[in-house]
């Protein structure tokens, strides 16, 4: 299919529009780092493009009562640069930053690292962690979803053809509370994330776990949540013990999960290490 | 846990293509009409830095500026053969070759400015313009053939002379691998080469790093993952190569023991620079963490695998 016309709205009630009268016909373009691959090799085609990079509303960051809303439109050099994300957010922060180089960074959006729910997508555990909820833009009005339930499988998301994601929020984190990140890749920019974890953490007065929220990349058929894994912390200590005993069941989880696959033996050995790294950085990020 | 390592290598390598297959290079010098230096030669420049060496071999011999060197090569319709830039090679070779025509230019302008002059001198620059002038359109040519030695392994004797001359190299670099992921991070390398002479060292600086690279890669990352015959790994995406976060800083020491037959004692680096980077790396493995790895690329899989072996103790 050859493409026969562009469409560069400026409000997303424009875009709207356009996706309501072209449909199937249609691919959205935001920073277009996997949509323009995806049409030159022939994988994905289609005879209209609607580039939404010029819609200032969804290249926003705001604080809004006791949520961050990030815009889809929002660029990963644009989180990483964001004053009112640094240090408390450095989960979210360390996420962006290794998503591609550079380039890809500057040109990359949010909202389409979700949109196209790669298993590997480096921004989706840290949003899944975080318990972040989608808001949605169609021709009957906004609607919400969670993260967890907009993702439905390897590429595939709920949303409509004629609807367009619009932000991406999640509560405030509050003094006790800290998100942490680390990824697996095989070498130290432009790689593919081989396992990507993030941890939310809460802390009580008494130091112990109040409540542990795990989401894995690169792990099975998109980002998911770790809740076996979540649930033996909860009310315990974190000790090098506890650690270890929530690190080996996330081995047999993962093990459980990636059978049959080649990548098993080493991903269930590795995830324990990657894991580790990013429950102790969550507890560093909640001192903060 | 991370557990940090040093490992040592050391290659000695023959320059040229070696066994006794003809190894020739041409070159010709030619004082332009207008005055200036051009040299035809048929090496190709890809980044390594030859159309600045060579010039500078060009300028050392005619004695004259860089900045009177035209250097013009690539374009087979106007320029000699010189050979591939392959097996580290035109330094020597063609360096050689380009210096003999140079300095065949140079006599036959001394030659001219006493036979016509009657100006006995060493500073032939201040007189270019003059002698380019005495024969009208045509210009003063001179070439250059430099061949090198080598022969023919004797099969019986297994005697010869496969490569000469030899480039002489040592790294030793330091690696922080991570036991719970299998991740190897170069953290640090040192590399001693011997060069004969430095004819450029900012561009043998160039080199090191290329080489270092290239060797980074094959040592721990690339891999073509061949399953049944066909390579999966047939892009970037996949087949991956370092990039610049994943080098380390390496601390440089050019050796400069002049090669007697090498232009102004030069010696081709551009594969020794690399060859001793992956076994450096594979003994820094070993001594970090205690297992010696044959297969490369080490990557956390493999590795991660035998740390388990190892744990095991089988």
């Amino acid at each position: 299919m050859e493409i026969n016309e562009v469409f560069k709205p400026s409000k997303v009630e424009e875009a709207i529009k356009l996706l309501d009268h072209y449909q199937e016909t249609s691919k959205i373009i935001a920073g277009g780092t996997d949509l323009i691959i995806s049409l030159r090799e022939g994988k994905e085609s289609a005879s209209v493009i609607i580039d939404i990079s010029s819609i200032k509303e969804l290249k926003e960051i705001t604080k809004r009562e006791d949520w961050i809303e990030i815009g889809a439109g929002v660029t990963f050099t644009k989180v990483v640069n964001a004053t009112m994300l640094q240090e408390k957010y450095k989960g979210l922060i360390d996420a962006a930053a290794s998503v591609g180089s550079p380039q890809i960074r500057n040109a990359a959006t949010v909202g389409g690292n979700i949109c196209n729910a790669s298993p590997a997508a480096d921004f989706i555990p840290p949003l899944l962690a975080l318990e972040a909820v989608l808001v949605i833009a169609g021709s009957n009005g906004i609607r919400e979803i969670k993260l967890n339930d907009f993702i439905t499988d390897k590429g595939k998301v709920a949303l409509s053809k004629n609807e367009l994601l619009v932000k991406v929020k999640f509560k405030e984190l509050k003094r006790n509370q800290g998100l942490g990140f680390n990824k697996l890749g095989l070498r130290k920019a432009l790689a593919i994330s081989r396992i990507c974890t993030s941890v939310y953490l809460e802390i009580s007065e008494d130091s112990k776990c109040r409540d542990m929220r795990i989401a894995n990349g690169s792990l099975g058929r998109h980002g998911l949540r770790e809740k076996v894994v979540e649930n033996y912390f909860k009310g315990k200590p974190l000790t090098s013990e506890t650690i270890e005993i929530g690190s080996q069941l996330l081995e047999e989880e993962v093990n459980n999960r990636l059978q049959g696959r080649s990548s098993a033996e080493f991903k269930r050995e590795a995830v324990k290490g990657v894991f580790t790294v990013a429950l102790n950085k969550a507890i560093e990020n909640s001192r903060l | 846990m991370k557990k940090r390592g040093i490992g040592y290598a050391s290659t000695f390598y023959g320059t040229g293509y070696g066994n006794g297959f003809p190894d020739i290079s041409r070159a010709i010098a030619e004082l332009g009409t207008d005055g200036n230096i051009y040299i035809y030669v048929g090496a190709t420049e890809v980044g390594q830095g030859a159309k600045t060496i060579l010039s500078q071999i060009a300028a050392e011999a005619l004695g004259v500026d860089f900045s009177s060197i035209v250097f013009i090569c690539e374009d087979t319709s106007i320029t000699p053969d010189a050979g591939t830039a392959a097996a580290s090679r035109q330094t020597y070779n063609t360096g050689n070759a380009i210096k003999l025509a140079s300095e065949k230019l140079r006599n036959e302008i001394i030659n001219i400015l006493e036979k016509r002059y009657g100006i006995s001198t060493e500073n032939i620059e201040d007189y270019l313009l003059q002698v380019a002038k005495l024969n009208g359109d045509e210009a003063l040519r001179m070439d250059g053939i430099f061949t090198a030695s080598t022969t023919e392994m004797d099969a019986e004797t297994g005697q010869g002379n496969p490569y000469y001359p030899y480039t002489f190299s040592v790294y030793g670099i330091e690696v922080e691998v991570d036991t719970t992921t299998g991740i190897v991070e170069v953290t640090k390398a040192v590399c001693g080469q011997d060069v004969g002479r430095a004819i450029n060292p900012k561009l043998i600086e160039g080199q090191i790093d290329g080489g270092f690279s290239m060797g980074l890669g094959y040592g721990i990352m690339e891999d073509i993952n061949l399953q049944s015959g066909r390579i999966k790994h047939d892009r970037f995406t996949s087949y991956l190569i370092p990039t610049a976060l994943d080098m380390p800083d390496i601390d440089k020491i050019i050796i400069e023991e002049p090669e007697a037959t090498g232009p102004y004692g030069a010696k081709g680096i551009g594969e020794p620079v690399l060859v001793a980077v992956a076994p450096a790396i594979l003994n820094a493995i070993y001594n970090a963490v205690g297992v010696r790895m044959k297969e490369i690329p080490v990557t956390p899989e493999r590795l991660l695998k035998a740390l388990k072996v190892k744990e095991r103790g089988v």
